[in-house]
């Protein structure tokens, strides 16, 4: 492995002999520094001066242990097997995250990784990746990381020395395996790794004192619960989306932080294919938008109070319309009925729609799907999953496996319990395995204030966080790219965690840490993992099974069983009595509900630039977390975006920036998590604003009775769409042009008119003044994106972002619309406001044949290649800006600043060597991945062969779990984009220019149902039955 | 001769009269050539220049200094510290530009298309009109310059032969403007210095010190006002105002062609050309009114520039004008004429989207505020037509402001729609150019003759005074001399 610790930490370079032999002299010299330096407190200072201290600290730290180092170094004068300098390789590699572990293929560059995408081989992934295992890899290189253990004293942190710390620990650890654990307490994150429960149970075995608690702010605990209910014991419900052909989405995000998003995503949109003449249905009733209420047929926002009564309703429906079944005994019909009868949820789910649903579903028994989101509560689960028994889905669109670990208590009890010893003086020794609690812990248990009670606490993590400042030791935690390990995918695949550098920082893997608890002799992970999956593999040759799952990643056949379970009533029964109807919802008690930020998630991903300026996929907000508002509670209450509004509920109360949007329930305001960090690093401080402070331990995830009041301040919102509020004339104009440019129709009108797409706009004859360009020789690029499988992820424009070197430029830069997203996803909103649908449309330079932007540079500096691809030759711009002014489509990303010069050299490692990195003062743009194509081009030159289709994907193309974008040759007639291409829905974005785009749109089919069509009413409006000639 | 300025109060005369029995002289208070030559060299000879000019100097040097601060700043930083975005990547600078460029114009129309025209009363203003174009199209030339994202490859705009065979893309109207502005600079300098030979040659014969007669020496090449000097200078002069008159329509067209090239709705119309045109003269002969009225008080030449060039100046931007109105309404039509909606769509949201307050400046300035010269009070006050004038630069410029702002702030993807705000640099840039302007003019006025002495003799009645040669070109009444009438 690449040495490069060494140099990072301080131990590789010397600057005098007498450095190198600590020469007491000059170790005194330095003696002033380092004391000045670690006697500046964190608080009180700036967080810049901090890092210089931590900086400082940590090169000096590395004199301790000087020493040659021990890595051996060989020259490449004989390279070994397989190692070709500058040739990138792939390794599999898993990232285990709240529970479930992503399958993922790391690219090394030369001994670093620079790109993470989806494993194809793993069941949930499948080569797609999400926005998180995208850009988990900038984490790695994050600068914030701590560089050695931290002794905090008197609430002041030191930097110390690995050795001073191993010693602390082995007499903790020793002292602690001879009480056999008493008073010492551990606080986990949520793991899917065999090992880490084997190390678990081990150390359990070995110190049964020891309590265990288990915490993760965000947590399926309810849909636990929920099963548990109903069946005989916690089961894991799985979809089979694919096979459904009306699905149901109760206040859930299908698509977004659910452990199996990727694989929901690919089966609802393979389910959605409308030449199928299937075409399935979606049904999105809930309290916020997510990306399956985006894509649905029919939305419903609906407050998530309110949830519970709208699954009664349905059911009471598909009873009166004749479901029978053993599961809905009469006593569960008429706690439902009961439930039903309050009818507050009326208003935003009409009973016709609630009819037209259970129509759908009673029409598709065996082959519907009723899911429900991780916030709703214990018994709305148990009714979904008693509806989806009772409609004869289970085994076919829905089955369950065991829950991993039934036997844990929930989350919330777990963090309520720890808290209580802790409070209570039991807990001697508290062990943090990762998380951060005393940040996203409940805000009515005071976690911090409980851990100071603990003697000794020591935290494991990345960073120096909010947790670790209240600890006495901070163990840096090595990222999941350095570090063996395992996991199980959300279906139970077991998955193996492979390091592609050797830590950075020397950090360690929580199997490490839990090895080192356990072990006079602290394993080593590798050998720790491969001891775990030593039973679990198959085959008599361990050595070879074992190479066959480093080089997959995964090892078939691993994945849960379907659960053995019996339905039962009566816990459903009572909880169903026991229940009180929602309360209604006014402007002066209105709802809060919590939800995991898109892209931040619980806040873990404060640090990473990519995600805190990825826009959110519905408000297009970057760098913050505003209260969301519907459009009529906003005018109610007379709140523009930007307002700082001041939430009350019990003990608790939060300022927070209002932003109204459309869509939005009624008296319900969404309030994403993960923000407001104080001790995140230097991206996340202090961005955003910590709606933990407003989730205390009776309101995990929604709460009713909230009060607001406006502060008479405004916050600046940086957005990367609508960058301010619109006025009439725009808003009109908007609503106009968007049926051009997004175009949809309903099933129906596309079963009539397949070509809809190309009468939406009528054009005149296209003349240019130009000669049309020459054909292009060899290859001929071109790509589609389909608007009909395009779920708004932005999972490509993560990827994209990785792969291109595309800076991160800070809100301010947002706000001023400077965004550098080679590819970005526009949101437009069409119909009411208060239940708008949405059309998402991705846009990336869409590479025009007689390109606008080519044809007013006074340098040439963007020109058409020989492949016909519109390239930027950064080289050449001297950035008049001009090419970007004439661009329609407005693609193009200009570099105001040098946004690449602070970067510090770790932070430079991220970068993919084959893409320039972009200097101040050029304009940039997507180039169709052209190093990708270049590649791809010397392979085939190299084996005499043209290049195959699908060869070349680009980045996006990669990342997207549905297949939405395809990449290829215009020139091979039986390449897929062709076949796109010639779609009958495909259509060329403002066509009307004769710009001549290379990238084609597929529109988008909604598949409305009859009843409700006239509230959705698509697209008809006589132009498609006009056969006139258009050209 | 130093002390005439203190003391000689030249007072303004009504020559406005157009009586055609008894027409007015254009010089009045019986100006002859010796006073001519006297007044004008004044300028430059007195030991001191007027207190006021040391105020302006001062001001503008503060200016320039602002100026240079911001550019080298934003050489520093960037273009980030100006308001640009996506989508409107094109900001001050750009409407800055076109606004100096539009300036200049009027000096070269005054020169020399009125010349070939023949009318006389050019003469007294066509002088300091070509200066202002000479520092305008410096002002204006700076902006393009500094507005790239790449100060130091800016030379890559010009056809240098390289080995790389690199050349610049012709088809780009960018490109254009270089040769167009280039060109414009050349020949405006040229026609300004080698009309002024004559003068300078004036200036020198009277200096008094060595280092005036030196440096006047020099730039007077030598003249000695023979017949045969004086006929190559005519011709010479003839030659540069043909040379000139072209350019006087060409270049605001190139500069039009930025944006009627490009398929930007709002910016792609065929009426730019002449459009443009026409605004450069109407801003060019208000910024000549905004400095001659200062100037002649400054610098007491209120007989040579007279109330009638001011008047005639007037007439031009009523005419000018009115042609801009005549623009932006014929835009509105066409826009919905075309039946292009997206055009359509940016002429609405021109006036009345988030920009209107902008249009609506823009039409009151240009195209209202002007009628009021309709009326001969108007044209002859002088607080009317300075305020007029001052009105007419800032519609002027606020008219592009909004061909570039509103254009590019709403295109074809409403998704991409966006709203220019300019920062405090952007202004002080701006502001700052109006420094180095001032600062070259003032040190014109004080160092070089402001008014073409010889050619304002040439149009004196006493030029055409010839016994038994008919009658002359005016009658001086002893009001118009200056004297009580016997």
């Amino acid at each position: 492995m690449s040495p490069i610790n060494s140099t990072e930490s301080g131990q590789g370079y010397w600057r005098s002999l007498q450095e190198l032999a600590r020469d007491p002299a000059f170790l005194a010299e330095l003696g002033p520094e380092f004391a000045e330096a670690a006697d500046s407190p964190p608080e009180g200072t700036s967080r810049r001066r901090f890092l210089q201290v931590m900086a400082a600290s940590v090169g000096l730290a590395g004199l301790t242990g000087c020493r040659w180092p021990k890595e051996n170094i060989y020259p490449y004068a004989n390279r070994p097997d397989g190692r070709m300098p500058g040739v990138p390789v792939k390794y599999a590699t898993c990232l285990d995250l709240g529970g479930s572990a992503r399958g993922l293929l790391a690219t090394s560059y030369d001994g670093r990784p620079i790109k993470v995408d989806g494993n194809d081989l793993h069941p949930i992934n499948r080569g797609a990746n999400d926005v998180l295992a995208e850009a988990s890899v900038l984490d790695l290189y994050d600068p914030d990381r701590t560089r050695g253990p931290i002794r905090v004293e008197k609430g002041e942190p030191y930097y110390d020395s690995w050795d001073h710390f191993n010693t602390t620990a082995h007499g903790i650890f020793a002292a602690m395996r001879s009480k056999s654990g008493a008073g010492v307490a551990i606080l986990s994150e949520a793991s899917s790794s065999p090992t880490f429960a084997r190390l678990k149970a081990k150390l359990l075995a070995a110190c049964p004192q020891i309590k265990w608690f288990e915490y993760e702010p965000v947590s399926n605990d309810n849909e636990r619960v929920g099963t548990a209910m109903v069946h005989s014991r916690a089961t894991r419900p799985h979809y089979s989306l694919s096979e459904a052909k009306i699905v149901v989405g109760l206040d859930g995000d299908l698509f977004e932080t659910h452990p199996a998003a990727l694989l929901h995503a690919r089966d609802l949109i393979t389910a959605r294919n409308p030449d199928s003449g299937t075409m399935n249905r979606l049904y999105a009733i809930e309290s916020g938008f997510t990306l399956a209420g985006a894509l649905a047929d029919h939305r419903f926002p609906v407050p998530a109070s309110q949830v519970l009564e709208v699954v009664c309703r349905l059911i009471v429906e598909a009873v009166n319309l004749g479901l029978q079944s053993q599961y809905l005994s009469p006593e569960v019909i008429s706690g439902v009925r009961k439930m039903a009868e309050a009818k507050v949820s009326v208003e935003t789910v009409p009973d016709k729609a609630i009819a037209a649903i259970a129509k759908d579903l009673m029409g598709s028994k065996g082959a519907s799907a009723v899911t429900v989101g991780f916030r709703q509560p214990p018994l709305v689960h148990a009714l979904v999953h008693t509806l989806n028994a009772a409609l004869d889905n289970v085994g076919r669109t829905v089955r369950y496996t065991p829950d991993p670990d039934p036997a844990r208590p929930t989350h919330l009890e777990s963090i309520r319990a720890l808290n209580a010893a802790l409070t209570e003086g039991q807990v001697e020794t508290l062990v943090i395995l990762g998380g951060n609690p005393v940040y996203n812990a409940p805000a009515d248990l005071d976690f911090g204030e409980a851990l100071k009670k603990a003697k000794t606490s020591l935290h494991l993590n990345t960073h120096f966080d909010e947790t670790s400042r209240l600890c006495s030791w901070h163990v840096p935690r090595a990222h999941y790219l350095e570090t063996w390990g395992d996991g199980r995918a959300y279906d139970g695949t077991l998955c193996v965690q492979q390091p592609l550098i050797h830590p950075l920082y020397e950090g360690k893997s929580a199997l490490e840490f839990l090895s080192l608890m356990t072990d006079d002799i602290p394993q080593s992970g590798y050998d720790m993992v491969r001891e775990t999956v030593k039973p679990l593999l198959p085959g008599a040759d361990f050595e070879v099974a074992w190479r066959n799952l480093l080089s997959n990643g995964i090892q078939e056949g691993t994945q849960e069983a379907n659960a053995p379970f019996t339905h039962r009533n009566d816990l459903l029964v009572q909880a169903l009595n026991a229940s009180v109807p929602a309360p209604k919802l006014d402007s002066g008690s209105l709802e809060v509900v919590f939800r995991p930020h898109s892209s931040i998630l619980d806040g873990r991903f404060a640090n990473n630039g990519w995600l805190q300026e990825l826009p959110d996929f519905i408000t297009k907000v970057s760098w913050d977390n505003p209260a969301l508002f519907a459009v009529s509670t906003a005018a109610e209450l007379d709140i523009r975006d930007g307002d700082m509004l001041r939430l009350k509920v019990g003990d608790q109360s939060l300022e927070v920036p209002a932003y109204v949007l459309p869509g939005q329930p009624k008296n319900s305001i969404g309030l994403s998590l993960g923000f407001g960090r104080s001790a995140a690093g230097r991206v996340g401080n202090g961005v955003g604003f910590d709606t933990y402070r407003l989730r205390a331990s009776s309101r995990m995830d929604f709460t009713t009775g909230v009060q607001i009041e406006k502060t008479g301040k405004t916050c600046i919102l940086a957005g990367t769409q609508d960058h301010f509020a619109m006025d009439e004339v725009g808003a009109k104009e908007r609503e106009g042009r968007t049926r051009a440019l997004v175009r949809e129709a309903n099933l129906e009108e596309y079963k009539q008119h397949p070509d809809f797409a190309k009468h939406r706009v009528h054009l005149h004859p296209l003349a240019s003044l130009w000669q049309p360009p020459a054909e292009y020789g060899d290859n001929k690029w071109g790509m589609t994106m389909d608007l009909h499988k395009c779920i708004g992820c932005n999972a490509c424009v993560v990827a994209c972002q990785s792969e291109n070197n595309i800076p991160v430029v800070g809100k301010e830069q947002v706000h001023r619309q400077r965004e550098m997203h080679w590819i970005r996803i526009d949101r437009y909103f069409k119909g009411s406001p208060e239940n708008p649908q949405v059309a998402h449309q991705p846009v990336a330079c869409v590479h025009c044949e007689n390109a606008p932007c080519e044809q007013v540079c006074p340098v040439g500096a963007t020109v058409h290649d020989h492949d016909g691809l519109n390239v930027m030759v950064y080289n050449r711009c001297i950035g008049t800006r001009y090419c970007s002014n004439n661009c329609p489509y407005k693609v193009r990303r200009f570099n105001f600043f040098h946004y690449h010069t602070r970067h510090e050299t770790v932070e430079k490692m991220v970068f993919n060597p084959e893409v320039t990195v972009r200097s101040r003062g050029v304009m940039e743009k997507c180039t169709f991945c052209i190093q990708r194509v270049a590649k791809a081009k010397i392979e085939a030159k190299n084996e005499r062969r043209p290049i195959r289709d699908g060869e070349v994907q680009t980045a996006c193309q990669v990342a997207c779990p549905t297949g939405a974008i395809v990449f290829g040759d215009l020139n091979d007639k039986d390449s897929r984009v062709v076949q796109q291409q010639n779609d009958p829905r495909a259509y060329l974005l403002l066509e009307e220019l004769n710009v001549r785009p290379r990238t084609a749109h597929l529109a988008r089919v909604r598949n409305p149902h009859p009843d409700l069509a006239e509230a959705h009413s698509g697209e008809s409006d006589g132009h498609a039955h006009e056969h006139d000639s258009h050209s | 001769m130093v002390t005439r300025m203190s003391t000689t109060v030249i007072r303004e005369i009504d020559n406005t009269s157009n009586d055609p029995r008894q027409r007015p002289v254009l010089i009045t208070q019986g100006a002859d050539f010796g006073p001519i030559t006297d007044s004008v060299s004044a300028v430059a000879e007195a030991a001191r220049p007027p207190k006021i000019w040391y105020v302006a100097m001062g001001i503008s040097l503060c200016l320039t200094g602002i100026l240079g601060a911001s550019v080298g700043y934003l050489i520093w930083m960037g273009t980030g510290i100006w308001g640009l975005q996506v989508p409107v990547a094109w900001g001050y600078a750009i409407v800055n530009f076109v606004f100096w460029v539009g300036i200049g114009h009027a000096g070269t129309l005054i020169s020399a298309i009125l010349f070939l025209f023949r009318q006389k009363w050019r003469t007294s203003i066509n002088r300091f009109a070509e200066a202002m174009t000479i520092f305008a199209v410096i002002c204006a030339g700076m902006f393009p310059g500094i507005h790239v994202g790449r100060v130091w490859f800016e030379y890559w705009m010009f056809p240098i032969p390289n080995y790389l065979n690199l050349w610049p893309q012709f088809r780009s109207p960018l490109l254009w403007d270089v040769f167009a502005v280039s060109t414009y600079m050349t020949v405006s300098l040229l026609f300004w210095y080698v009309g002024m030979v004559p003068d300078l040659a004036t200036f020198r014969d009277r200096s008094k010190t060595r280092l005036r007669q030196v440096m006047y020496g020099i730039f007077a090449l030598g003249w000695r006002g023979s017949s045969r000097q004086w006929h190559r200078y005519e011709v010479a002069y003839l030659i540069l105002a043909a040379l000139a008159t072209p350019l006087v329509l060409s270049v605001h067209s190139i500069v039009s062609f930025d944006f009627a090239v490009s398929i930007l709705p709002g910016w792609h119309t065929t009426i730019f050309p002449p459009y443009f045109v026409a605004g450069a003269i109407f801003s060019g002969f208000a910024m000549v009114m905004t400095l001659a009225i200062p100037a002649r008080a400054m610098f007491n030449l209120k007989h040579i520039i007279t109330l009638r060039h001011l008047e005639n100046m007037n007439k031009i931007m009523l005419v000018t004008g009115m042609m801009v109105g005549y623009a932006y309404s014929i835009e509105f039509f066409i826009a919905w004429y075309s039946g292009n909606p997206a055009e359509a769509f940016a002429f609405i949201n021109r006036a009345f989207g988030p920009y209107a307050w902008a249009y609506w400046t823009m039409v009151s300035c240009n195209v209202l505020s002007p009628q009021v010269f309709w009326f001969k009070w108007c044209r002859t006050s002088i607080p009317v037509m300075f305020v007029i004038s001052i009105l007419i630069n800032i519609g002027m410029w606020f008219e592009r402001f909004v061909i570039v702002a509103s254009s590019l702030s709403r295109d074809f993807l409403p998704s991409s729609w966006g709203y220019y705000i300019p920062t405090r640099w952007d202004v002080l840039t701006f502001a700052g150019s109006f420094g180095l302007f001032m600062t070259l003019f003032l040190l014109f006025c004080r160092y070089l003759p402001m008014v073409a002495m010889a050619e304002v003799k040439s149009v004196l009645p006493q030029a055409g005074r010839h016994p038994g040669h008919g009658q002359y070109w005016g009658e001086i009444t002893p009001e118009e001399n200056g004297e009580d009438r016997p």
